[in-house]
């Protein structure tokens, strides 16, 4: 069979002078490549060493590279087409590693792959597929960009267009040589050609996006690993991201790394709504400052590269984080750059000092007073948690003085309380931190944290469940930084575990579940709270959902900041949802709660219902017996 | 400028109080602090003067170890030293009492300012500024909401009752209390607080100043205050309610 195909032609001798031509050009290339790829290199590795990196546990980290990689999973997950088109490159690039490397050394008669065995026959067929799928793959993403041109692209790019010319004619030339005469003038001409594009690509890589080529397989191999893992402040002068001082090796090699894609601005809350905040700006905000500063500098970060105002902007969704494909960590760095602000007192905002203060002298983000939570708790004769119970209830901020966040917690109580679960509320209980970690106040959150892990532990408190994701995030992932609390989880997840023994609601109505960013995309959990609302009708989805789901705007301490430039993102994402045409927007963290409230309120008549899954759950219960 | 603040470290908004079994003094037991807030303000102030004319702010303070809290968040906040008057019996004294300790503490550092807060948030007497002012026999103005320095000393801003304000000049030194609300605090920053460790904090046991310590002001007992609650409703249309309701709040409640 084999022997009917064409077999792929050589040049069989070189002269002399060609030889010299090609040194000199591999040579120049080469230089070229290392003049601008150096100073890359010096700057990422002069950059200051992540005190908190751990190579271990290395299975993730082989793992992420294999996932990501080499199987290009998330390229293709998150935008399919496209993805499958850079998939094909990437392989192609993998498979032509051994054909350049024979292709250079035919030039010194040194070639190991020989075209007629059926070893180098069956490798040259092999790297022929994948150069057809390349080709292909190449012609796609070039009619994307200067075709099709989605939004998030940017402005159009002659870098990407040279690129994509390159990465066809390589594999033109490869593919042509095919079908020539050996020892032609044929073949020499393409084999010309081909050596040609590719010294010439080689120099182009660290010019441009592609340099991701070289640096993303090791981004994504060193990667902080977890979702929006905040590293601890070494040392006493450390303050965040203030000036290039600050940037670690693993800021700056994610800098370097953007290929610019654009996926992460596609899906910010922030830049949809009319912000100034551009997440892959402010990456590359990063790595101009490199540039031009390099990592030693004192030049602050925030001023010329990346603009104060954008960096408060951010609700920390994660939805950059979780869409980038080069496995770029934004929520470290836009929460750094927010420390660096913070924490040398840079940041000046009347809502922000407002927050900060209320958290400084009192107990709760909403700056009420600490008896109005034990009025609450006393009226509504919730238990106090006295060690016998299983679960400590935690209220945070908007169960325990919110209207609705009250609500929320009295539906889940009496589920509990059918379900025969005990549980106890704190006596006393503060902010869990969690605005004033997002916003960057180090000293805030740690004291708060402090305060409260010796309250969990003076009470003895094993497990903890919460209505509020955020809280459950924080108190999962942030304290550690000071001690372990016990494990936590959210009403959903108990919920869905207890979903047969409650009974269905009586009238089905149509439920759109919003995902809660700190449930989904900084949790994984998906399916429970869906599972929990199917108790009370079908559950729709929204146009995006699941990772895919658009904040409510609250997050990132943003619903304590006032007003918002440009459109409300809760506005946005209350249409979105009111347009499924469902009955009930169905919800799960009572921040989304509150902004939604407002939002469909402003929507008027005909608006959809507003429900936490508690609520939902709740209305299945039996009437309950009348007290006293 | 040199300027000094006096500040007081005051039971948290949010603290349980409890009445201690003598009747005249409250539990410290299980007791959160917190600085007095019109202090805070007097803070601001000066920390504001010294970023526009330059100079050094001191903040003292009088009271048992737990008030080195206070002097700390000072420091942390921007003042460049602190004195901490020591004595475990700053309870039992009266305003002149206090007052003695901080005259005393203060007058050999000639500073050109001293601020302190119109009142503490715990007793509310609103005489400990006004006592040091005469002791150290400087002139001073209360209820003070903004400070400029002008050639020959300062014009200060004054709330008086019902919206009117007045603007006074006087010559320095002078003692200001300031009340609340005047301008926005900033807030406590980690840089802040990493900074105040290196920063003097100067103790002198309040035995050692020499003043007498004997009350003039007899205090009989505390008791807490009684809870008063009441609800109205009001009827007829809502027009007329919210007639009455805005009648209410601004002639009855003085809120509008």
């Amino acid at each position: 069979m084999t022997l009917l195909l064409p077999t792929l032609a050589e040049p069989l001798r070189f002269s002399e002078t060609e030889r010299w031509i090609f040194i000199t050009l591999a040579a120049a290339a080469l230089t070229f490549f290392w003049l601008r790829f150096g100073p890359i290199l010096a700057n990422i590795l002069q950059s200051k060493k992540d005190a908190d990196f751990h190579l271990r546990p290395l299975g993730r980290r082989v793992w992420d590279f294999v996932w990501e990689v080499m199987l290009q999973g998330e390229v293709i997950r998150q935008r399919p087409l496209a993805g499958v088109a850079h998939a094909l490159v990437f392989w192609a690039f993998c498979a032509f590693a051994v054909v350049t490397l024979n292709h250079c050394a035919t030039m010194f008669a040194l070639g190991f792959l020989n075209p007629a065995s059926p070893g180098g026959r069956f490798y040259d067929y092999v790297a022929a597929v994948f150069a057809l799928g390349c080709a292909v793959g190449i012609a796609g993403l070039f009619v994307r960009r200067f075709l099709v041109r989605p939004k998030w692209l940017g402005e159009l790019s002659w870098e990407s267009g040279l690129i994509a010319l390159l990465i066809f004619l390589l594999m033109a030339t490869y593919l042509g040589a095919f079908f020539v005469e050996d020892n032609g003038a044929a073949i020499r001409t393409l084999w010309w050609a081909h050596t040609l594009t590719l010294l010439f690509f080689l120099p182009v890589i660290p010019q441009t996006k592609h340099l991701h080529l070289v640096l993303s397989p090791f981004t994504v191999f060193l990667s902080r690993g977890g979702f929006s893992r905040i590293p601890p402040l070494a040392g006493d002068e450390d303050f965040g991201l203030v000036a290039g001082k600050d940037l670690t090796q693993i800021v700056s090699l994610q800098a370097y790394s953007c290929v610019e894609c654009g996926r992460c601005t596609e899906h910010c809350p922030a830049n949809n709504t009319g912000k100034l905040l551009n997440p892959k700006q402010v990456i590359l905000g990063v790595r101009a400052y490199l540039n031009e500063c390099g990592p030693a500098s004192d030049e602050p970060l925030l001023g010329k590269y990346n603009a104060q105002e954008a960096a408060f902007q951010c609700t920390t969704c994660g939805a950059c984080e979780f869409q980038c494909p080069v496995g770029i960590e934004h929520l470290p760095i836009i929460v750094g750059l927010r420390r660096g602000a913070v924490n040398t007192g840079a940041w000046e905002d009347d809502y922000g000092g407002k927050l900060f203060l209320a958290l400084e002298r009192g107990s709760n983000a909403l700056g009420l007073s600490a008896a109005e939570r034990d009025k609450f708790v006393e009226r509504n004769a919730l238990p106090v948690f006295d060690g016998t119970q299983e679960y400590c209830l935690w209220l945070g901020c908007m169960g325990g003085y919110d209207p609705k966040g009250r609500e929320i917690v009295l539906a889940l109580a009496r589920v509990m309380q059918h379900l025969g679960a005990s549980f106890g509320v704190l006596r006393k209980e503060k902010c869990t931190g969690d605005p004033v970690r997002r916003l960057g106040n180090d000293l805030l959150f740690q004291q708060l944290a402090e305060a409260n892990l010796e309250t969990l532990k003076q009470s003895k408190v094993k497990k903890i469940i919460s209505i509020c994701p955020h809280c459950v995030r924080t108190i999962q992932e942030d304290w550690k930084e000071f001690c372990a609390a016990p494990p936590i989880e959210h009403h959903s997840e108990f919920l869905a575990r207890h979903a047969a023994q409650l009974a269905p609601v009586q009238s089905q109505k149509k439920i759109v579940f919003h995902d809660p960013c700190y449930l989904g995309r900084y949790r994984g959990v998906y399916d429970e709270p869906r599972a929990v609302a199917a108790l009370a009708g079908e559950v729709v989805e929204a146009p995006r959902h699941r990772e895919r789901s658009f904040c409510c705007g609250a997050g990132g301490g943003l619903a304590f900041l006032g007003e918002e430039k440009g459109e409300r993102v809760s506005h946005v994402r209350a249409r979105e949802l009111a347009a499924t045409g469902a009955a009930i927007v169905g919800a799960a963290c009572p921040f989304c709660n509150t902004m939604f409230r407002d939002a469909l309120a402003a929507q008027g008549a005909g608006a959809p219902e507003l429900m936490d899954i508690a609520q939902l759950a709740a209305q299945g219960l039996p009437e309950r017996e009348p007290t006293n | 400028m040199k300027i000094i603040v006096a500040i007081k470290q005051v039971p948290e908004r949010d603290a349980p109080i409890r009445i201690a079994p003598n009747a005249k003094e409250i539990e410290e037991r299980e007791l959160q602090y917190a600085m007095n807030e019109p202090d805070a303000y007097a803070l601001e102030e000066a920390l504001q003067l010294k970023e526009k004319y330059g100079g050094e702010v001191v903040a003292v303070s009088a009271g048992p170890e737990r008030v080195g809290t206070v002097i700390r968040e000072a420091l942390a906040k921007g003042a460049d030293r602190g004195i901490h008057i020591v004595g475990d019996d700053l309870a039992g004294r009266d305003a002149l009492g206090v007052a003695r300790l901080l005259a005393a503490a203060v007058k050999p550092e000639k500073a050109d300012l001293v601020l302190t807060g119109l009142q503490s948030e715990d007793v509310g007497m609103g005489q400990t500024g006004v006592i040091v002012a005469e002791l150290l026999g400087l002139p001073h103005a209360t209820l003070i909401l903004q400070v400029e320095k002008t050639e020959t000393g300062l014009k200060v801003k004054r709330e008086l009752e019902e919206g009117w304000y007045q603007t006074i000049e006087l010559p320095t030194p002078a003692v200001l209390t300031i009340q609340s609300g005047g301008t926005k605090l900033r807030y406590a920053t980690l840089m802040g607080i990493k900074r105040a460790k290196t920063k003097e904090v100067r103790s002198v046991n309040a035995a050692d100043l020499g003043v007498d310590a004997a009350p003039v002001v007899a205090l009989e007992r505390i008791t807490l205050p009684k809870k008063q609650k009441s609800t109205q409703i009001l009827t007829g249309s809502a027009k007329e309610a919210a007639a009455t309701l805005v009648e209410k709040l601004k002639f009855e409640v003085r809120v509008l």
